[in-house]
């Protein structure tokens, strides 16, 4: 225990000025890494007061990960999600911090040939990528994470 | 050679694929629609792949859903199960154009043993004996009732692309016929996509016999003996059993030789069950052929020692038939019990719901094939079966008494099921003495039965 609470509290040292830094910088409301297994979480609405939980969601059991369950509670993150099976492809401005329109095409799931569209159903700023393109995905799966910003900065 | 194989089914079936294709040491990758996420085949499997919604139109009768979670997950196989996309001839031939290996029959074989009407007039020209029927698909309504008046009512009208005991009608007179073969044309249209109807003479007191055969690439037909699936309810099968009540030992050998030679003459090949109805005089007349595993396949895996899945996967995988029909051998007896989250009571209508309480019976002899447990959630969007028990015994008689126990030891809660309905018809004379016919429950009211039952301690 006393070995985990050291590490945790070196984590936060050296991560959350670098975390609050980017925050300020891409004007997101949030911004969640891994490391270490631990999850280390800022948010604009309460700087300083980094929130720290482990241990990391668990991975799929196979080469397909398991859709992530939403954060509870965390109305302004919006997951993506797969609409078909298949292999996808993230359109160009889907990386962490590239803007989104509500309805916009963010990806397509090529379904034997087929490219199956997946929509935005919410505007935001991507924050955090779950895929890469050319990943295979399933039904439903977690793409990315969208988080929205205060209105009429879209 | 296969070496990751999709299981592209649920419920029991895709446990029993897991469990073949583990002791052959393939790799598998369960698929699964949302409604499913929490089954368990997919809570046992290594890997799992959701490949849509519980709908089973965008899930699994989907062909580009399945063929694309195969791909995704880097198999070279799919098993369809039975059901689904099990016999569907372009999926099939699909699935081979991604260089994925279809484990069942190829598009070719499908294709030609897809429509009933022409498999009845092939398998005729191989020597199997068929009911008096059309010649073929009817045109039109003048030519059933010229078809019929000339086999002579009762006929049954049956759709050329049916199955599963869908898309039949007992037609008992020409009115009958005038009102009902544009019903039955819409209704096999809309249910299976072609309205082509032929019909049959209609046997009553029929047992229901169907023989399992296997064939390998090179043409070598094995039978493993008969089934005989005369409980039924309407045309839906409940209880299997092997061997069958119904056939004399001379005419069972000969009749099982018959069939097996037919169906590779005929060019059929993977493993197949071929329907027959025998009628009171004793003998069986073929009525179809399904191109998959069954549902009752453990009965005859009980009676050979065969396992049926694997035989199939290893015949799909190119392998020659790896025994001879000497070394099949058939010893003693075996029922099943398909037990469904039906009431019984209430004129089997379909449960869903939580398992609130689960016991498997075992013990000597006794198999039980289920894809339940505690806390698991029975979705409404499929069928209705949830475990299959399957008993096995030195004769009739012991394996019997042997279900009767193995049934009290069975508890489902939080849906009523059709277990009552079993301990009934194990007290049922007709089923007793095995004269037990299609039409049994046309005539014993399903009140009846479940009043046979001996009450299990609650």
């Amino acid at each position: 225990m006393a070995h985990d609470t050291e590490r945790l509290g070196d984590l936060l040292d050296s991560l959350v000025p670098v975390l609050v830094e980017r925050l300020h910088e891409t004007g997101l409301g949030e911004i969640e890494i891994e490391r270490d297994g631990a999850i280390v979480r800022v948010r604009a609405e309460d700087l300083g007061a980094p929130v720290a939980s482990a241990p990391a969601p668990v991975a799929s059991r196979g080469g397909v990960p398991a859709a992530a369950a939403p954060t509870a509670g965390d109305e302004r993150r919006h997951p993506v999600r797969s609409t078909a099976v298949g292999f996808v492809k993230l359109a160009p401005d889907i990386h962490v911090g590239g803007k989104v329109a509500k309805g916009s095409l963010v990806a397509t799931v090529d379904v034997l040939g087929v490219a199956v569209e997946v929509r935005a159903d919410h505007g935001g700023i991507v924050a955090k990528l779950r895929c890469a393109s050319g990943d295979p995905v399933e039904y439903g799966q977690e793409l990315f994470l969208l988080e929205s910003v205060g209105e009429g900065k879209l | 050679m296969i070496k990751r194989v999709l299981i592209a089914n649920r419920g029991e079936i895709a446990l029993r694929i897991l469990r073949a294709c583990r002791q052959l040491g393939i790799e598998a990758v369960v698929a699964y629609s949302e409604a499913d996420r929490e089954s368990r085949a997919v809570l046992v499997a290594d890997e799992a792949i959701c490949i849509g919604p519980a709908d089973a139109k965008r899930s699994y009768l989907s062909a580009p859903a399945v063929i694309s979670a195969a791909l995704a997950t880097g198999c070279d196989a799919i098993h369809p199960g039975y059901g689904f996309l099990s016999e569907n001839a372009s999926f099939a031939e699909a699935a081979a154009a991604h260089g994925l290996t279809f484990i069942g029959p190829s598009a070719e074989v499908l294709e030609r043993f897809e429509s009933k009407a022409e498999v009845r007039a092939l398998l005729a020209k191989h020597g199997l004996p068929t009911i008096p029927g059309s010649d073929g698909v009817v045109a039109d309504e003048a030519a059933a009732a010229k078809a019929a008046t000339k086999i002579g009512y009762p006929v049954i009208l049956k759709a050329s692309a049916g199955g599963g005991g869908r898309g039949m009608r007992v037609i008992q007179n020409a009115d009958d016929l005038a009102q009902l073969f544009s019903i039955c044309t819409h209704e096999a249209q809309a249910a299976f996509g072609d309205g082509s109807l032929y019909l049959e003479k209609y046997l009553v007191d029929t047992h229901h016999v169907e023989v399992q055969i296997a064939v390998d690439k090179s043409g070598t037909a094995l039978h493993f003996g008969e089934r005989d699936c005369s409980v039924q309810r309407r045309h839906q099968k409940l209880v299997e059993e092997s061997p069958s009540t119904a056939l004399t030992p001379k005419v069972r050998e000969e009749f099982l030789t018959r069939v097996a030679k037919a169906v590779g003459a005929a060019g059929y090949r993977n493993l197949g069950t071929l329907e027959f109805l025998v009628g009171a005089d004793g003998k069986p007349y073929f009525i179809e052929i399904n191109c998959r595993i069954q549902v009752e396949h453990p009965v005859t895996e009980m009676v050979t020692g065969v396992d049926l899945v694997a035989l199939q996967i290893r015949l799909a995988a190119g392998e020659l038939m790896p025994m001879t029909q000497a070394e099949v051998e058939r010893r003693g007896h075996a029922i099943e019990f398909r037990l469904t989250a039906e009431d019984p009571a209430h004129e089997f209508r379909p449960q869903a719901g939580e398992i609130t309480t689960f016991r498997s019976p075992s013990g000597p002899w006794v198999r039980f094939d289920s894809h339940l447990y505690a806390g698991y959630e029975v979705p409404p969007y499929y069928d209705s079966l949830l475990a299959k028990l399957i008993v096995w015994g030195n004769t009739r008689e012991e394996a019997i008494a042997r279900s009767r126990a193995a049934l009290l030891e069975v508890e489902i809660g939080g849906v009523e099921t059709t277990r009552d309905f079993f301990l009934g018809l194990l007290e049922t004379p007709s089923f007793l003495k095995g004269t037990a016919t299609t039409s049994m429950l046309d005539t014993i009211g399903t009140a009846d039965i479940l009043a046979a039952a001996p009450k299990a301690r609650a």
